[in-house]
């Protein structure tokens, strides 16, 4: 013990680990607690986003260039899907509408404001991704002057991507609905099995990185291609946002449980515009 | 117009962090195969050459220091990987420089060696605050599909990152030697 504490080399490099361990440990609990991160590291993420926005406006009119060019390739089967479409469309719109009215009288009758259901949408644009190959970040150009909030539910391309994890002034990043991160929230799900009732369970990642429905009392109620969605029983999310379509039903690892591998229904691999959900139903 | 010219490299290294970020957002597609990702490591690879070309400027592993834990602010939330990680790379290849060949090819070798330990590095870093789960063999593939894109990014960014260092050593004002 004596020749450690004088070999100064040695107590420089064992000082400076337990130095980085306790920043690293800090700052871990930071991200996972703190509803907002600490001003300055707020300012260092909103000058790093201010530098992604101007250097995003060119890439994505580049980008948007190829896409136009590829839905322009895609343009006639697009097209022969959507006519097959139309004929349905109006009637389902004039339904929607007269559900929609109704549901507003019955609310009034009942004397009911917000149910778990209502929701404002907060529409931004993804300006940054994180670089390493592990974590599944993604950096939007709202934050929390637009009103975006920590947990709240993010939406592309028709379903939920993931969640708003920690929230600056003027940028916001989300943590995608694919990582297996184990001290992110899990989104609280529901669908409706072949018999009428509803089987609720959680969002996890399975080992094969795919989307997995868990904790499911009973799925084999569960056809392939049937819709889940939030419950609004977590506290954080509305009830009724699409997570995806049931793709598989199997048996965990250990044979105990049923695992649902799930389809995700929104644009995880390339969103380049999300909407935030705001739940108006307090926690 | 000094003071710009002595924290140009630091500039430049800004502006690599907002590419890294920008370049994984468009080519995610590109750069990922089935389970495995790779990771864009535009800053990370300037951060080795600047220490390959400049083997003297001490004032560069601090410069690494401060793009460390600007990055890890950015873009993992937490501070302790890119803070670690960039000043020992930017101090070994300084160490290196000194017996190494100045060459493409040789430099190429310790900058694939660098962005693996990195990647390698950060995996143990985040498996161990539970921030991912992946196992062994996605870590594996990754980083052989890692070493591709860093070949890339390292041949599109040698003479700019080259230039630079020579031109505009960080905190250092060449043009006091000239006179």
């Amino acid at each position: 013990m004596k020749k450690f504490l004088q070999n100064k080399k040695l107590l420089s490099a064992f000082l400076i680990v337990i130095i980085i361990l306790i920043v690293l440990g800090g700052s871990v609990r930071l991200r996972n607690r703190r509803n907002s991160p600490l001003i300055i590291q707020s300012f260092g993420n909103d000058l790093v986003a201010a530098g992604s926005r101007i250097v995003d406006a060119p890439l994505s009119l580049i980008s948007g260039g190829l896409n136009s060019v590829n839905d322009l390739l895609n343009t006639q089967s697009e097209n022969n899907h959507l006519k097959s479409q139309v004929t349905d469309l109006a009637q389902t719109k004039a339904r929607d509408q007269a559900l929609k009215a109704e549901n507003r009288q019955l609310k009034k009758a009942l004397e009911l404001k917000d149910t778990l259901t209502s929701y404002n949408k907060i529409n931004a644009s993804v300006i940054s991704r994180s670089s390493d190959t592990w974590s599944d970040l993604l950096v939007i150009n709202k934050g929390s002057s637009a009103g975006v909030r920590k947990n709240q539910a993010v939406m592309s391309g028709g379903g939920v991507i993931g969640r708003v994890i920690e929230v600056n002034a003027a940028s916001a990043k989300v943590e995608l609905i694919t990582t297996t991160d184990k001290s992110a929230n899990r989104f609280a799900v529901q669908a409706e099995a072949a018999n009428g009732k509803k089987v609720h369970g959680i969002i996890t990642v399975n080992s094969a990185n795919s989307l997995a429905f868990t904790q499911v009392v009973d799925s084999r109620k569960l056809k392939q291609g049937t819709k889940v969605y939030t419950s609004g029983m977590g506290g954080n999310s509305p009830k009724g946002l699409l997570i995806g379509t049931v793709a598989a039903t199997t048996r965990d690892s250990f044979g105990l449980s049923d695992l649902i591998k799930i389809n995700p229904a929104g644009d995880i691999n390339d969103p380049s515009v999300v909407t935030v959900i705001e739940r108006k139903v307090a926690n | 117009m000094r003071i710009l010219r002595e924290w140009v490299l630091a500039i430049a290294l800004y502006v690599a962090i907002i590419l890294d970020g920008s370049f994984s957002l468009y080519l995610h597609q590109f750069m990922s195969f089935h389970n495995y990702g790779a990771a864009c490591m535009i800053m990370p690879i300037g951060i080795i050459l600047i220490g390959l070309f400049d083997d003297t400027n001490a004032n560069e592993i601090w410069l690494a220091l401060g793009t460390g834990v600007v990055a890890d602010i950015f873009t993992l939330g937490i501070i302790g990987v890119y803070t670690v990680a960039l000043p020992l790379l930017c101090w070994g290849s300084q160490r290196v420089a000194r017996f190494l060949p100045e060459t493409f090819w040789a430099r190429l070798i310790v900058v694939l060696l660098g962005v693996s330990l990195l990647d390698i590095y950060s995996w143990i870093i985040l498996s161990m605050v539970g921030i991912i789960n992946v196992s062994g063999h996605v870590l594996l593939f990754s980083v052989l599909i890692n070493l591709i894109w860093s070949l890339v990014f390292y041949v599109l960014t040698y003479w700019i990152w080259g230039g630079l260092t020579v031109n505009y050593p960080f905190l250092v004002d060449l043009d006091a030697y000239r006179q």
